[in-house]
């Protein structure tokens, strides 16, 4: 807790651990929707374009992509992206609509100490974002006093997320 | 054939399940997984087999997307809301790994002050390449609910020679019961002003803290306490009680001597702190805090002389960012009752005079160059102090102890964790006794 305050204090403090199961974070982001998973395998070249799109690197050719249906109509796509924050990682799930704006992002594992996890109102700051320029700390994304290392991984990971659903659409790879 | 590799893969699986952690494992998987699917499109087949084929790939992606997420892949406990959205629930760890953590930051610092002070004589200070800290946090989460907080510093590389320590910067054992109320006992930072508690080199412009956060608020500032801490709303508190200073080792320079550091500390006199913060829109935190307690600690000396001192500092801050910029600022005041008998205690005499009030505050301004994962960010500093703000009658100010400072320096940083710094500082007494330095620095963080 304190993010911002606290946050240097307890490099060595809590690991958080889950925050969120999959199923709820989900349900948060498509609340009543028909959830289907989708294995995605990339190539190797579809890989280098959401590195070039995104700005880093996917940790995997295999995904995930859950897709979120009501009245068999598509509303949005979830993907979950894994990566290390200080020296533990988080994984998130990021939701985003099938135009490829950010509907939520939810913090489902984050191992790092609490006191390093933003507050909720900075998550949703990214809600409705596209993949821009401006979606950037210190562009529209502001930064968190002492969580810094968090703040510039999330972004990066909605960075990346935004490139791969760029590059694969809503359709089978 | 192919249904082989399944079974191979299946029991790839069945080894690496209890195995999360093992990147390579998982990584190997997922390789595999690709050479069969690209095998499986490459195949001719009957379309029933294929379909099956297709079916068990989707159940092993599966598989390996849910050793990838762990506990978080598992269904919501009945009634489990999570921390965000539906109900907000900090402390709603349900899925908690205990265990050890490690942590720490290190800061080498170059010093190089000007052969000048500001009236012209010389000053004698010469250049300093220093080791200044080299910190390991450890911490260990016994459960859910206890955890273990400590900082080991190491300053000025050696303690031989008796130039540099080895502290407990801070150890405290923390009970997280709900977002609302936590406890923590142990040694403590304070919780006073932007850098006590957020002292690490990347998180603070300058190579040096700010001259008001080390001798007003005498940062690295911990004492042994109990306290409280939480979030309501937007507003984030802590409050401690904790033992008081000694002031029989204030001097005219302020009460940075007069930390206890855990250290057999004298408790005769005890102090709260308290502090609140508006934290409820992003990139801005805006508070306050206020220390206030007894620091006489019945020695013989101060009572003899009938001091009984009491030490009061209130300060407010905010730090705010927005896009590139961020800016700081502190203000903060500290009064110190019987001054003038802790004078006589201590054998203090003109403008010795420990001072009965103290005046403090900084505004700092920083924009990014180069926002992202890199940034380069100029700063500038502006900053005054004056430990002897006011003085007991019969005792007068040294103009020496009136400071202003102004900096101006850049923070580049490679990457968030680590920074390299340069800045110069152009210092002002009221005694004409200033001396500008140019400072230098790397730090670390991880």
């Amino acid at each position: 807790m304190l993010v911002g305050v606290a946050a240097a204090v307890a490099a060595a403090a809590a690991q958080a651990g889950v925050l969120l199961s999959l199923e709820e974070a989900l349900h948060l982001a498509f609340p009543g929707a028909e959830i289907r998973r989708q294995p995605l395998f990339l190539t190797e070249e579809q890989r280098v374009q959401v590195r070039r799109l995104g700005g880093s690197p996917l940790a995997s050719n295999l995904l995930v992509r859950y897709e979120a249906f009501r009245d068999g109509q598509l509303v949005g796509v979830a993907y979950t992206d894994t990566h290390r924050v200080r020296t533990l990682a988080a994984t998130l799930l990021v939701a985003l609509d099938p135009a490829g704006s950010v509907v939520r992002v939810e913090v489902l594992s984050f191992a790092e100490p609490l006191e390093y996890l933003p507050r909720p109102e900075w998550y949703r700051q990214l809600d409705g974002r596209r993949l821009d320029q401006e979606l950037a700390l210190k562009r529209s994304v502001r930064p968190v006093a002492g969580a810094t290392l968090t703040a510039t991984a999330t972004v990066e990971a909605v960075r990346r997320v935004l490139a791969l659903h760029a590059v694969l659409g809503t359709s089978f790879p | 054939m192919r249904t082989g590799l399944l079974l191979i893969l299946l029991s790839l699986l069945a080894v690496a399940a209890p195995a999360q952690q093992d990147d390579q494992r998982l990584q190997e998987l997922e390789r595999q997984l690709a050479e069969l699917r690209a095998a499986l499109e490459a195949a001719s087949a009957p379309a029933v087999e294929l379909a099956e084929l297709e079916r068990r790939l989707a159940v092993l992606a599966e598989e390996v997307e849910r050793l990838r997420l762990g506990e978080a892949a598992a269904p919501a406990p009945t009634g489990a809301q999570g921390r965000w959205g539906l109900a907000p629930a900090a402390s709603k760890v349900y899925g908690a790994a205990p265990g050890v953590s490690l942590g720490g930051y290190g800061e080498l610092v170059y010093e190089d002050p000007s052969s000048r002070r500001q009236d012209g004589t010389r000053s004698g200070r010469a250049a300093q390449l220093d080791f200044l800290r080299a910190v390991v946090y450890l911490g260990y989460k016994f459960d859910e609910h206890f955890v273990l907080n400590t900082e080991i510093e190491y300053e000025h590389g050696t303690t031989g020679g008796n130039v540099g320590e080895v502290s407990v910067e801070f150890a405290y054992l923390d009970y997280l019961w709900r977002p609302e109320v936590n406890l923590r006992a142990g040694m403590v930072l304070l919780p006073v002003g932007l850098v006590n508690e957020l002292h690490e080199p990347t998180v603070f412009h300058g190579t040096l803290r700010p001259a008001v956060e080390r001798t007003l608020i005498p940062s690295t500032w911990r004492e042994n306490g109990v306290g409280v801490f939480g979030e309501v709303g937007p507003l984030a508190y802590r409050a401690y009680v904790v033992n008081g200073m000694d002031a029989s080792k204030f001097s005219a320079a302020g009460w940075r001597a007069g930390r206890q550091k855990g250290a057999r500390a004298r408790a005769e006199d005890l102090a709260w702190v308290g502090r609140l913060d508006y934290l409820g829109v992003p990139g801005l935190v805006a508070g306050g805090s206020l220390y206030t307690g007894g620091a006489g600690q019945e020695q013989p000396a101060l009572v003899a002389a009938g001091a009984d001192p009491r030490t009061t500092l209130v300060e407010v801050h905010i730090d705010w960012r927005w896009r590139a910029l961020a800016l700081r600022g502190l203000a903060a005041r500290a009064n110190l009752s019987d001054a003038a008998a802790l004078n006589n205690a201590l054998k203090l005499t003109g403008t010795a005079s420990v001072g009965s009030r103290m005046v403090g505050h900084y505004l700092e301004a920083a924009w990014d160059l180069l926002p992202g994962r890199t940034a380069l960010e100029p700063f500038l500093r502006w900053e005054e102090l004056n430990t002897q703000d006011r003085v007991p009658a019969g005792f007068a100010a040294n103009p020496a102890n009136h400071t202003r400072i102004l900096t101006l320096g850049a923070s580049f940083r490679p990457i968030p964790q680590i920074v390299v710094k340069v800045d110069w500082q152009d210092v002002h007494t009221r005694a004409r006794t200033g001396i500008d330095v140019v400072n230098l620095g790397i730090g670390y963080v991880f």
